[in-house]
């Protein structure tokens, strides 16, 4: 008779410290493990309930502010720190880690509407009602700012006194020049008191301003006569104009990809554009129910957060229809302006009940250092809730929010609106000659024309 | 670019204002009649839209100021592009104002132009404030009085016929026609000619600004699409990637163990002394050079070596007495540990061997105890429990009692080999001893055996008693048996026939059959030691009538008709061996294996040689099938068993032709049947499929009359159930009996299909198709392997979890840098992931890019 032993080596099997795992084989035979796919379905139910559990997206406030933010700049080489604007002319550099104020900007006469820096984040650039530029010398971050002895206060390195109120300012990628909005369009360098350029098509007020920062020399403006207008800095005319049913309140370029556009619009809506193609958007992305203030995209590219009128903060895939998440406190009151962090992992709201407010981008990640095998885990259990976040239980968990009242309201509202308007679509198409009424996708219908 | 177009731009101004100025001197005098007639105001403005023609032909005769041909002449030509025509003003007179003012010089032209144009915005500012004609603000304007007779200024909403036409084209000649013959015509002629020569190009008229402006966006617009194109097949790799990663080139710093000494300062006392002897240049230098050096410096005085002796003699001695002080602690025992150890001695069992006397004693009490279990059988599963369980087939259903049954019989078996162990040489096999009590047996008369085995056979007859739990009581089960039970009660009926008839022939003769037949049914072994008896008068009838009469036992297949068969054997046999023989009935898998009658017997045969001590009873059993097969069918069952029954018979050397007359070859069918003699596989079918409908389509309970609910008995007694309980009983069973005629395998009586709907698989699938797949098997094989880790290995786990986007907490991303990608490439797949995935990734973005590429 033949009998079969179990040989195993010593070497293979002592372990070079006490520490060390002991090595553990597995026979992988799919036949000894019939349930794996019951097995794997119950751990992506306890992966979404988990996240659930996990889910405090609010990491602080910031509070100082004495009037509503209205704008934000992030640092785009320092990840801490983070500046605000109010609508009485304050201007703040925050500590993001220690969530305190580290330096102020005085000087704004008016409400500040326009804050940007430069990329190396050295200069700070303003402007607001009270029709002036100012330029900032930002004061290093170092070791004393820690200890929250004294805040700073700074002159400004430069006022540029211009002919119009203006609303938007915005710096080039990696450049010397910054763009304003007000009756026109102005290109300006940091040395010069004069735009350096100016482009002024239809005689309508620009309201944002947003520099490409994959293409540097390009830049897209939002007006009130409700167009979406990119620029060519090295071209003397714009590229091209949309005109839509309802104005854009602020534009946000995807990082990753210099072509696509989303533009954040006053009916709720935000509106994915590629730059080369104007006679439709690419994706309309619903779900805020009021106007949408601003809008901000992650780093990385795939998402982007939004602030709106109706109090909420909501982050959106960049090809998603609808936003995977949404943020609000009881005590935040509209939102003026978002700001995802460099590192794509917190994102900023700044609201008018005068505070900023941090925010985890994913609500139930685990901050701090983690360990590789925590983190492991974390990603097993992303990858099988992801793998099963068709079925319905897991679906209806992972996309469960509560909502404010108002906002919940709202939302059955506007369903009931549209659900009527698109029965009487129907009903006006089925009851007409073939081929007169054609019905236009979302994509399409909130655009009037394309001006060339 | 935009400084050209600025030019170009300020000088289409000017051409407008110049435009303005001149009111359309080409008139014809119809024309112009005809506008007087019509008393219009003059000099409209010129955003006037009123359609007058004006005539070219005569254009030569009306201006008498044309002295020479203007460098700008040459624009003239082209002035009738049709969308000036159409939409702006023609800058038609524009050329003669030119030739007007620029006699000589240019410059002064220019300035004069510029005036010029001042003026007219000042009319026309006036105009716009007052409302009147600007005819009636310049008084003091150098227009002519022929200006007054043009309502209608030509401009881009009145053209000329000719243009309208498109085959009015000026020429030079045209204009130099007029002026022929006056002092500066040779020279200007010649001049132009020369200038002709010179440029053969056109210049375009300059379009009007909103125009302009127009195609210079279309023109930035290619540009900038242009641009965004480049971006497309970095932005469609990126978009493949299984996961884009954002946590590379991160600067940690110190990377090597050197780089982070190198910056090491001494601090301490300690440290700064280590430093200074290391970094000892003396030292240093030693190791750079052969080391010679280094001994040098090591040198160590007479008294440094003293010292250092004497302390290490010190620490050796101590060390030695502590060695000496702890092993003498370890000598030193407690009472307990002895006492203990004392105990330990005593009881073992080396001590018991050591004393003759205690192993007496052992010897004794082991066999006390054998005498016990011999008396008692306490262990042979005589007791009541042990019956019990027997008897109702527990043992075979539990696996606790199975085991508690073996372990007493072993328990037996254990206590009484002890013994022997213990005797060996007192008594030889017991194996011997029952084979002398077997030849007792043997010894019996044969009429008394015949007699014994009528009367168990009648018994048997008698008792057709049917199990009711138990494997015997399903209902195939007892079907079957009672089908065996008939025939064997035929063959009982049979058998008593023939016993009467051997009562009536005598014994003398009776007795050998038996043995005979008893021999026959051993093996090889047995047939040898068999033949001196049997031979000479072995009788077939004999033989096969011992046959049936066994067969009728084991035919009956019930295990109380195999022990009453084999009690015979008890009473003339030993004990051990009915037991034996009991235990073997007893057993579950006996009564398996009876249900194939020759497996059974060939099982039993087994036995029986292992065993070698068997009473001729139980002999004759093992043989029953056999002759079964010859009797009741009258055949053979197949070709070994007739060969082994042949072989018996040469053996004996009785073959006779009678037995082989009885041999006939069954059918297939037969053989078949008997083959399959247990499992009726229909009849299971069809009760596991009842049971099936019954589980899915649950059969509505009768109502049942339960003395004292509901009402008091007496009147339930005379009511009985209640009518509405009967009703709602129908009601439920139609409800039923629908149910069981909706159903799918309600007409297959073959088949069952299971309606039942699984509620903890329903979670498992999913209705529609999800989001990036478009065809069901890529999305079941996309799920087919799980990612865990108890199903993968870690090699690969990282890449079947990676996410979609790796990033480092803390490291700013950039936005993305052009580079160059070749579309061609695929995808680098360095994670191979799920290449399901991969693949629907793929799809999608082929999707959007068809939508970009619109």
């Amino acid at each position: 008779m033949r009998i079969k032993t179990i040989s195993r080596s010593v070497d293979e099997f002592t372990r070079e410290r006490s520490q060390d795992l002991q090595r553990v084989f597995h026979n992988f035979d799919p036949s000894l493990r019939p349930m794996e796919k019951a097995v794997e379905y119950q751990r992506a139910l306890t992966a979404a309930k988990l996240e659930k559990i996990f889910a405090r997206p609010f990491v602080g406030a910031m509070d100082g502010h004495r009037d509503g933010i209205s704008c934000m700049a992030k640092n785009p080489n320092y990840l801490k720190g983070i500046f605000s604007a109010s609508m009485d002319g304050d201007i703040r550099l925050w500590d993001i880690a220690t969530r305190r104020t580290v330096c102020q900007f005085p000087g704004h006469q008016g409400a500040v509407r326009g804050l940007t820096a430069s990329t190396d984040g050295n200069v700070l650039v303003s402007c607001g009602t009270d029709s002036t530029v100012r330029l900032w010398n930002v004061p290093q971050p170092s070791l004393e700012d820690s200890d929250f002895s004294s805040e700073k206060t700074v002159e400004p390195s430069a006022v540029y006194v211009w002919k119009n109120a203006l609303l938007a300012v915005d710096h080039q990628f990696e450049g010397e020049l910054f763009a304003t909005g007000s009756a026109q369009l102005d290109i300006w360098n940091h040395n010069r008191s004069q735009p350096v350029q100016s482009f002024q098509w239809k005689n309508d007020t620009i309201i944002s301003v947003r520099f490409n920062p994959g293409e540097p020399d390009i830049l897209a403006a939002s007006a009130s006569d409700r167009s979406i207008i990119i620029y060519d800095l090295r071209m003397s005319a714009p590229a091209r104009s949309i005109l839509m049913m309802t104005k854009t309140n602020s534009i946000a370029w995807n990082p990753m990809e210099p072509m696509n556009f989303t533009a954040a619009n006053e009916d709720g809506n935000c509106y994915s554009f590629d730059g080369r193609k104007d006679d439709e958007a690419k994706c309309v992305h619903k779900d805020h129910v009021s106007a949408v203030m601003d809008i901000d995209f992650s780093p990385t590219g795939r998402e982007f957060v939004t602030g709106s009128y109706d109090r909420s903060v909501r982050i959106f895939p960049y090809n998603g229809g609808h936003s995977r998440e949404i943020y609000h406190t009881k005590r935040m009151q509209r939102v003026f302006c978002v700001k995802y962090s460099c590192d794509a992992t917190y994102v900023i709201s700044g609201s008018d009940d005068t505070n900023l407010r941090l925010w985890k981008a994913k609500a139930s990640e685990q901050l701090g250092v983690i360990l590789p095998r925590e983190e492991k885990k974390h990603e097993y259990n992303e990858a099988v809730k992801n793998r099963y976040k068709h079925l319905p239980e897991i679906k209806r968990i992972v996309r469960h929010r509560h909502l404010p009242k108002p906002i919940y309201k709202a939302i059955g509202e506007s369903r009931v609106m549209n659900d009527s308007k698109r029965r009487k679509m129907e009903r006006t198409k089925s009851h007409s000659a073939p081929g007169t009424v054609v019905i236009q996708p979302h994509r399409r219908r909130r655009i009037i024309k394309q001006v060339e | 670019m935009g400084g050209g177009l600025k030019r170009k731009s300020s000088s289409s101004s000017k051409s407008l204002a110049k435009s303005k100025k001149k009111k359309g001197p080409h008139l014809p005098n119809s024309i112009l009649k005809v506008i007087a007639n019509q008393k219009r105001p003059l000099n409209s403005d010129e955003e006037d839209d009123d359609a007058i023609d004006s005539d070219d032909e005569h254009g030569g005769d009306l201006y008498e100021y044309e002295e020479g041909v203007p460098e700008e002449e040459s624009r003239k030509n082209n002035r009738y592009d049709r969308h000036d025509n159409y939409d702006y003003e023609l800058p038609e007179d524009f050329e003669d104002e030119n030739v007007e003012s620029e006699d000589d010089v240019n410059s002064e032209n220019d300035e004069e132009v510029e005036g010029d144009d001042d003026d007219d915005r000042h009319t026309r500012m006036l105009q716009s404030l007052t409302g009147m004609p600007s005819a009636a603000f310049e008084g003091d304007s150098k227009s002519k009085p022929v200006l007054f007779t043009e309502a209608y200024p030509e401009g881009e909403f009145n053209p000329t016929r000719d243009v309208l036409e498109g085959k009015n084209v000026l020429t030079e000649e045209d204009f130099l026609a007029p002026l022929k013959g006056t002092p500066g015509y040779q020279k200007t002629s010649k001049q132009i000619a020369r200038m002709q020569k010179g440029t053969k190009h056109v210049v375009h008229a300059p379009l009007p600004k909103p125009e302009r402006e127009r195609l210079e966006r279309k023109a930035v617009k290619g540009i900038v699409d242009e641009e965004f194109g480049k971006w497309v097949h970095l932005v469609k790799k990126n978009r493949e990637a299984p996961t884009v990663y954002f946590n590379k080139e991160v600067n940690l710093g110190y990377s090597t163990v050197s780089a982070i000494a190198s910056d090491f300062q001494p601090r301490t006392e300690f440290e700064k002394k280590m430093a200074s002897v290391l970094n000892d240049s003396e030292v240093t230098e030693a190791h750079r050079d052969d080391g010679a050096r280094l001994l040098e410096l090591n040198e160590v005085s007479m008294e440094d070596h003293i010292k250092d002796r004497n302390h290490i003699a010190k620490m050796r001695s101590l060390l030695f007495r502590h060695e000496v002080k702890s092993k003498r602690i370890k000598k030193i025992k407690s009472k307990t540990y002895h006492r203990l150890k004392n105990k330990d001695l005593k009881n073992s069992s080396l001590g018991a061997l050591m004393d003759p006397e205690m192993a007496k004693e052992e010897a004794m009490r082991q066999e006390a105890r054998r005498v016990e279990e011999r008396m008692t059988l306490k262990h042979k599963n005589t007791g009541k429990w042990a019956k019990r369980m027997i008897s109702r087939g527990l043992n075979v259903k539990y696996d606790g009692t199975k085991a508690a049954i073996a372990e007493q019989l072993q328990m037996n078996a254990s206590l009484s080999r002890k013994m022997n162990s213990m005797r060996d040489g007192s008594s030889s096999d017991e194996s011997e001893d029952e084979e002398e009590l077997n030849d007792g047996s043997d010894e019996d008369t044969p009429s008394r055996l015949i007699a014994k085995a009528k009367e168990k056979t009648l018994k048997a007859l008698e008792d057709d008693e049917v199990p009711n739990s138990g494997l015997m009581s399903l209902p195939f089960m007892a079907r079957a048996m009672k089908k065996k039970n008939e025939e064997a009660n035929e063959e009982a009926k049979r058998a008593l026939e023939e016993y009467e008839e051997w009562e009536n022939a005598g014994g003398e003769n009776s007795k050998k059959p038996v043995e005979v037949s008893g021999r026959r049914a051993f093996g090889a072994t047995a047939k040898v030691e068999a033949p001196k008896e049997s031979r000479k008068d072995s009788d077939n009838f004999y033989d096969n009538s011992d046959s049936d009469n066994d067969m009728a036992g084991v035919e009956d297949n019930d295990m109380k008709a195999v022990r009453d068969t084999a009690s015979p054997a008890r009473n003339t046999g030993t004990m051990t061996d009915t037991e034996k023989f009991d235990d073997v009935v007893g057993n579950p898998a006996s009564t398996t294996t009876f249900d194939v009658a020759m497996f059974a017997s060939g099982s039993w045969k087994k036995m029986t040689g292992g065993k070698n001590t068997e009473s001729k009873k139980a002999s004759k059993k093992t043989r029953v099938p056999i002759s079964q097969a010859q009797d009741k069918k009258g055949s053979r069952d197949d070709g070994s068993e007739d060969s082994e029954s042949e072989a018996e018979r040469m053996v004996d050397g009785v073959l006779t032709s009678a037995s082989k007359e009885t041999f006939e070859i069954p059918s297939q069918e037969e053989i078949i049947n008997r083959a399959f003699a247990g499992d009726d596989v229909l009849d299971e079918f069809e009760k596991d499929k009842e049971e099936v409908l019954n589980q899915e389509v649950p059969k509505p309970e009768k109502p049942v009359l339960v003395p004292g609910w509901g009402n008091w008995t007496n009147i339930q007694r005379k009511i009985g159930i209640s009518k509405h309980e009967l009703q709602k009983h129908e009601a439920e069973k139609k409800e039923w009996e629908q149910g069981l005629k909706k159903r799918k395998d309600a007409r297959l009586n073959h088949v069952i299909i299971s309606e039942k709907v699984d509620k903890k698989a329903e979670k498992l699938h999913t209705t529609t198709l999800p989001y990036p797949y478009t065809s069901r098997e890529v999305f079941e094989n996309s799920m087919r392997m799980p990612i865990g880790p108890e199903f993968n290995p870690s090699t690969i786990l990282a890449e079947l979890n990676r996410p979609e986007v790796v990033k480092k907490t803390g490291v700013i991303i950039k936005p993305v840098k052009f580079e160059e990608v070749n579309p061609n490439d695929e995808v680098d797949d360095e994670h191979p992931r799920n290449h399901q995935k991969q693949r629907t990734k793929k799809k999608t973005s082929k999707r959007q890019g068809k939508v970009k590429s619109k």
